[in-house]
């Protein structure tokens, strides 16, 4: 198949290559439906993107690319590229500017059935809990820099440390919830400053906090190790490290933009600014936005914090009786040393997930002890008007895409589109007669996010599971939803 | 002096062409875009001001450091640029420089703002000089 002068050949069912050709280091691979292709690759925009990564110093096996591709900065979203620790670079590109934007999603011993009429009720306290919306701050008192900087050091550990989360918690967040190499030496006053006042916010754009309920069990086996069951309430959390992050990013664009022409670099994209790993400039990107990661896992502890508060307080339930668990937190947007098979040996990589999700198999010594037997539970929002599902990691995942799979459904219309879709039409109204109560902080959110705009995730998750890369494990509606 | 925005659709983001006869007029057409992008038609008058000096390899990247510096402004000192006054731009080949005043004020509840622009990225930005004819697309982050 041609997409726009790029050849794919089919590998499988859902999975392409394009060959390495020119000044390409590797193929590229997408996980992705010839129904996809043809109706959500309109251009080529994004599988140049592939190919533009597959030319990066220290690249292994393949550029690869997940289902919900689509077109980012330097990578493509749903990129996944690892680069070896010898020769290979780190970009900036390959996490994006949201550092560790990621998803939890949290248990409670409640059914909707006995519950239902409270859901108004729950949000509107959620939402003065949780603040939202451009800028948001104040969720908990502005931290003193020194503070500050034991959040970035320590993560969701700081949470804990401050009455603001559980050990289980931390047991529960991919890697405890602290990368340990994070230092706040490297990051930049500006950064500093951008956060001080934002730990606990929700901020805007796709960013949400929603009750859901599960609405169907793919997998019992694991569904009841991971502790879900059908008519169960949820709480999912989807935000990353807000401005913090953002200028973390924008500033080591610029560091790394230099030291790529130093080391002879040429790219095709400024945004794929890169450095070698081992240089002091790479060093310096790895460790500062491990501590912009470790800002985004405390964010997302404290936000559950505070909605576990509510749904304490609406319901006049100890926590024990609540039941109120993290059941996992993975981020999305993040590069990581890890450990992978190349060839015959296996050795340490620099794994960029941008828009992809760790999906570590059944076994791994890197997930929680409670789900070893199974694998690492995956978390893959939808849109605010169907669903989201709750996939399994696999051992084919390790073979095919360092332990990857996909992060969401993508947007179909642009925001202005989606404002042009919305006109004339009561979306809230919509919402509320699906058993879907929103509030936002403006009606422009709520139609820019409307379900119109975004792709079906169900297509999404369903190429990963016929792949064996992620398996269903099961399915959760929103019933209540806040937005930035 | 003359200098346009036109926005352009983008399925995640903002993305808008830029053009002006001078590189001033193309950073202040950029600045208006940025502006234009967060607040509706801005009704108060500028009440304080801040001096600006900005360095950068490229002109390309020094447009980008400017824009975010805009956005910096806003999202963490909560001020919102105005106007530009004085703006003037050095292109050197190893270094450009940009120093301005900004006209500004101070944000509270009276202004709404539209959305986030995380960052003003980097990508596809490119000034093109077609005979004293400045043009680029800048794409923000939102």
């Amino acid at each position: 198949m041609n997409v726009g002068g790029i050849e794919l050949i089919k590998v499988r069912e859902n999975l392409w290559e394009i060959p390495a050709t020119g000044q390409m280091r590797v193929p590229g691979r997408i996980y992705i439906s010839q129904d996809m292709i043809e109706k959500g690759m309109k251009d080529n925009e994004a599988l140049k993107q592939v190919v533009n990564v597959a030319h990066l110093p220290g690249i292994e096996k393949y550029s690869l690319a997940m289902p919900d591709i689509h077109w980012g900065y330097g990578f493509p979203i749903g990129g996944v590229a690892a680069t070896n620790l010898d020769e290979g670079v780190i970009s900036p590109g390959g996490v994006g500017y949201d550092i560790n934007c990621g998803v939890r999603l949290a248990t409670t011993n409640l059914e909707y059935e006995r519950v239902k009429n409270r859901i108004d009720d729950l949000v509107a306290k959620l939402f003065r809990a949780v603040p939202t919306g451009v800028g948001a701050s104040g969720a908990i008192k502005k931290l003193s820099t020194n503070d500050l900087k034991k959040v970035l050091t320590k993560g969701s550990v700081w949470a804990l440390e401050n009455d603001l989360g559980t050990s289980s918690d931390i047991d529960f967040t991919e890697e405890s919830g602290t990368l340990k190499n994070a230092d706040t030496e490297v990051v930049s006053q500006r950064a500093l400053e951008r956060g001080a006042d934002q730990v606990g916010t929700l901020g805007s754009g796709n960013h949400f906090l929603e009750i859901d309920v599960v609405e169907e069990i793919y997998d019992v086996k694991v569904a009841e190790v991971f502790g879900l069951f059908q008519g169960q309430i949820v709480i999912q959390i989807h935000t990353g490290s807000r401005g913090l992050g953002y200028q973390v990013c924008d500033d080591y664009l610029k560091v790394l933009l230099k030291a790529s022409s130093k080391y002879g670099f040429k790219l095709p994209d400024k945004q794929l600014a890169c450095a070698p790993i081992k240089s002091q400039e790479g060093q310096d990107y790895l460790a500062a936005m491990q501590a912009a990661a470790n800002f985004a896992w405390n964010n997302r502890q404290v936000i559950m914090h505070l909605a576990k508060k509510v749904f304490k307080e609406t319901f006049a339930m100890t926590e024990t009786e609540l039941g109120f668990k993290l059941l996992y937190d993975v981020c999305h947007n993040i590069a990581k040393i890890e450990k992978h098979k190349i060839g015959k040996e296996e050795k340490e990589v620099c794994v960029h997930r941008k828009g992809a999700t760790r999906a570590f198999p059944p076994g791994s010594k890197m997930i929680p002890a409670k789900y070893q037997g199974v694998g690492q539970p995956v978390l893959i929002p939808g849109d605010m008007g169907r669903y989201s599902y709750v996939l399994v990691g696999t051992d084919k995942a390790m073979e095919e895409t360092f332990g990857s799979s996909c992060h969401g459904a993508g947007r179909n219309l642009s925001r202005t589109k989606a404002l042009k879709y919305a006109k004339g039409r009561d979306i809230v109204k919509e919402l509320k007669q699906k058993g879907i109560v929103i509030q936002a902080k403006g009606y422009k959110t709520i139609a820019e996010e409307m379900s119109d705009a975004y792709k079906d995730v169900s297509d999404v998750v369903d190429v990963m599971h016929k792949e064996g890369i992620t398996r269903k494990v099961a399915k959760i509606k929103p019933v209540g939803v806040i937005k930035g | 002096m003359s200098r346009s925005y036109n926005f352009i659709d983008h399925t995640a983001d903002i993305a808008v062409e830029i053009s002006g006869s001078s590189l001033e007029d193309l950073f202040t057409a950029g600045a208006e875009a940025w502006q234009h992008s967060i607040v509706d038609e801005i009704k108060i008058e500028a009440d304080d001001f801040i001096e600006i000096e900005l360095s950068s390899s490229s002109k390309e990247e020094l447009l980008i450091t400017f824009l975010n510096e805009l956005n910096y402004l806003l999202l963490t000192k909560k001020w919102l640029c105005i106007s530009i006054q004085a703006l003037k731009i050095f292109d050197d080949i190893d270094e450009c420089e940009l120093s301005a005043e900004l006209k500004g004020i101070k944000v509270k509840n009276d202004i709404q703002l539209k959305q986030e622009i995380k960052s003003v990225t980097y990508h596809q930005v490119e000034i093109v000089d077609a005979n004293g004819n400045y043009s680029t697309l800048v794409v923000f982050d939102i």
